[in-house]
């Protein structure tokens, strides 16, 4: 016991003394937090788009309100009056505006008269997304003509769509906190626990410890810990700061916060594990380097943070089903968006449990206590 | 008081290939107790690989040896805990101080707390460190940084110390300090030492026996007195002898005890048997001969001629080449 806890000792008397790391370690996953969270946002906003209206009838008026109300609401577009139809289409192809809306003199009579009214829309469809985007909301804002003309009686061979949101609504900044603490986990893991063994092989300072009455166990498990220590701590720090950042409130329950506490730790173990079973006879930090960024990728995107696991092909969500990560997000976002109890993702933690198991297991017997 | 064995280590054809060099080659050996043991051989003769092997660090492909009482293959753990090794590279953490290098390996040998604080600020006095034991090694020069570490595997009071060229790349200052400290160590708690060297006259200095090995082979083993006398022409005198014909040389050249003779203008080298004995006959012959001998010196042979006797090379060549890689705390890896 004395040898295990100075193996952890030692580690994290190691770790205090590079406060850049640290530093790097909180840092880093915020930033990434912040750079995705404003780049590409779930909904497009302010794209800039010119209105021409031609029409000094009622139903115009009222298209112009309902662009407006979009405007001031989901801020799809901003709208910029033209009044000539020429500065307008010229302004989508040099690129000043996403898009140009053209009302024509005769559209409220053509809608009185029921004689198939027409407004023209110009889109930059060379930028997909937002020409996508733009195109709904702009229909959006036709769509009382149709309703406005059918009989107030419902209509059976129409399917009415009602948004329904069960849970209190989840924007896109805040659904990718989940995945954010599972980065700053997946980064500590990488930089604690095996990494360490790695750093002392490349030194040659290794063979000062192998010399000592150390066993197997007493080394990997020492570094195991001191891992779990450290990214804990990083992950939870990263999560209240995300929390406070997005505006994810606080649950008052304490099941919630033992919930993420053991995803966090599990998570953290598993990964650690995994860790030092594949780096367990890397000499060479440069072979880590290019390690993390191919297991970023392979164990990150397909983990649901920050795409649905529902929409992979089918071969990609039969790796999310062994993919830690995957049963990580789900997990964390169960409990902070779903209020969900530990019940709820006992099958998360007991997927984590169970590869937390295998890999530590075999990385201590593979682990070589020799040179 | 620790049970002692008459012999510290024993060792039987051990061998152990790496990659495609027999780096030791069926190696035969018995180091007694208490004994200062050396090894001497140039880069590459093995002598690492040995330690290595010795030290629970490498497995033999085959042969073994028994170090302080236990198998090395069977109770590795328990020869740990009799032996201390200062690898031959620099192994102490430059991110930790002086005294948490030696704290930190006093809890892996499960060393009580009060034993341990003392313990070491007993062998940081004894290696002059106690000053600044508080500082990071990395602020430490690389004669600090070797002193530290021999300090540090002595926590544990082993019977058997292990140094694998423990002098390599520092100035002769700090080396004779380094060997004082090990006599010092080795005095007050009665080890047995096993150093391995490519300094002759290290070997020559500290160790009670020596084996010389090259090319992961034992070539020649004794005590340095034994293997000195054992090659053939073991001292040099040196004799001036002003106008010398070859005629003088000549009758020299006939003397039974004499192998070999240089003459360079005045300046005669002689290789002779026990050059204490003989010089007066060697005086009396140039007399007869008509010469008059107007000083000479006698010189031992060093280990240096007794490497070259046995192997046809010098082991200074091949050292020249490493020396200067060898930097204050530079990490090194020696023959990994
Ligand atoms: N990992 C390895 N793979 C292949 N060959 C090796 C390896 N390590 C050592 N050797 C070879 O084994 C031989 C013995 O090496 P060793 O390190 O034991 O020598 P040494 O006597 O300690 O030399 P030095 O004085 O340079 O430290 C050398 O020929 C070396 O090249
Ligand atoms: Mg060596």
């Amino acid at each position: 016991m004395t040898k295990l806890l100075a193996v952890i000792e030692r580690d994290l008397k190691k770790f205090r003394r590079n406060p850049l790391v640290i530093a790097m370690s909180v840092l880093m996953p915020i930033v990434y937090l912040v750079i995705i969270g404003n780049s590409f946002q779930g909904k497009l906003k302010a794209l800039p788009m010119a209105v021409v209206n031609l029409d000094s009838g009622p139903y115009a008026k009222r298209v112009i309100e309902n662009l407006r109300a979009i405007e001031a609401g989901p801020d799809t577009f901003t709208i910029f009056n033209i009044n000539d139809r020429k500065v307008a289409v010229e302004g989508v192809k040099n690129g000043k505006y996403k898009a140009a809306l053209i009302i024509p003199p005769d559209f409220s009579k053509r809608v009185v008269l029921k004689s198939g009214p027409e407004a023209g829309l110009f889109l930059d469809n060379t930028d997909g997304i937002s020409s996508g985007a733009i195109r709904n909301s702009v229909g959006s804002a036709f769509r009382f003509l149709g309703t406005d003309y059918v009989s107030v009686r419902e209509r059976y061979d129409r399917v009415h769509m009602r948004e329904i949101n069960l849970y209190s609504k989840v924007d896109y900044y805040q659904s990718l906190v989940p995945g954010v603490v599972i980065m700053a986990i997946f980064l500590g893991t990488l930089t604690t626990g095996a990494f360490n063994l790695v750093m002392d092989r490349f030194l040659g300072i290794d063979e000062s410890y192998l010399l000592t009455p150390l066993s197997k166990s007493d080394i990997v498990s020492g570094l195991i810990i001191s891992g779990l220590l450290i990214t804990t701590v990083i992950a939870v720090l990263i999560l209240v700061l995300s929390m406070l950042i997005t505006g994810i409130p606080f649950s008052r329950g304490i099941e919630q916060y033992i919930s993420v506490l053991i995803v966090i730790n599990l998570t953290t173990l598993g990964l650690l594990s995994m860790m030092f079973l594949i780096m367990g006879r890397i000499n060479h930090p440069r072979i880590v380097g290019i390690l993390s960024g191919f297991l970023n990728v392979i164990l990150f995107f397909p983990s649901g943070a920050v795409y649905p696991v529902a929409s992979f092909p089918g071969w990609l969500k039969a790796f999310a089903k062994i993919n830690p990560e995957a049963y990580a997000v789900n997990a964390l976002k169960a409990v902070l968006f779903k209020r969900a109890g530990l019940a709820d993702i006992s099958g998360d933690i007991g997927f984590l449990l169970v590869f937390t198991l295998i890999m530590l297991t075999s990385s201590i017997v593979t682990f070589k206590r020799t040179l | 008081m620790k049970n002692r064995h008459d012999k510290a280590i024993e060792v039987l054809e051990i061998t152990k290939k790496l990659g495609r060099t027999i780096a030791v080659d069926a190696v035969s050996f018995d180091v007694i107790d208490g004994e200062f043991f050396g090894f001497l051989g140039p880069n590459g003769a093995g002598k690492t690989t040995l330690i290595r092997m010795l030290t629970t660090l490498l497995k033999p492909d085959s042969g073994g040896a028994i170090v302080a009482g236990c198998n090395v293959a069977k109770e590795p753990d328990t020869v740990r805990h009799r032996i201390g090794v200062v690898p031959q590279a620099m192994t102490s953490d430059l991110d930790l101080t002086g005294y948490e290098n030696m704290n930190i390996y006093g809890k892996f040998y499960g060393i009580p707390r009060k034993e341990r604080q003392e313990r070491i600020k007993q062998l940081l006095d004894t290696v002059g460190l106690a000053a600044r034991a508080d500082e990071l090694v990395a602020a430490y020069s690389g004669g600090m940084r070797r002193r530290l570490e021999i300090a540090r595997v002595l926590v544990h009071r082993p019977e058997i110390l292990f140094l694998d060229e423990p002098t390599i790349g520092l100035d002769p200052q700090s080396r004779h300090l380094i060997w004082e400290i090990i006599g010092k160590f080795r005095k007050r708690d009665s080890m047995t030492v096993f150093l391995t060297t490519h300094y002759m006259e290290e070997a020559d200095l500290l160790c009670d026996r020596v084996a010389i090995i090259d090319s992961g082979k034992v070539i020649a083993l004794g005590s340095p007195e034994d293997l000195k006398a054992r090659i053939p022409g073991n001292d040099i005198v040196s004799l001036t002898i002003p106008d010398i014909s070859s005629g003088i040389a000549g009758k020299i050249e006939d003397l039974p005890f004499v192998h070999k003779l240089d003459v360079q203008d005045n300046a005669v080298r002689v290789y002779v048997d026990s050059g204490a004995q003989n010089l007066p006959v060697l005086i009396e012959k140039v007399g007869e001969a008509g010469g008059k001998v107007m000083s000479a010196t006698i010189q031992e042979q060093s280990l240096e001629d007794v490497f070259i006797h046995y192997t046809g090379k010098s082991i200074r060549e091949e050292v020249k080449k490493v020396s200067f890689l060898v930097g204050a705390g530079v990490p090194q890896k020696w023959g990994r």
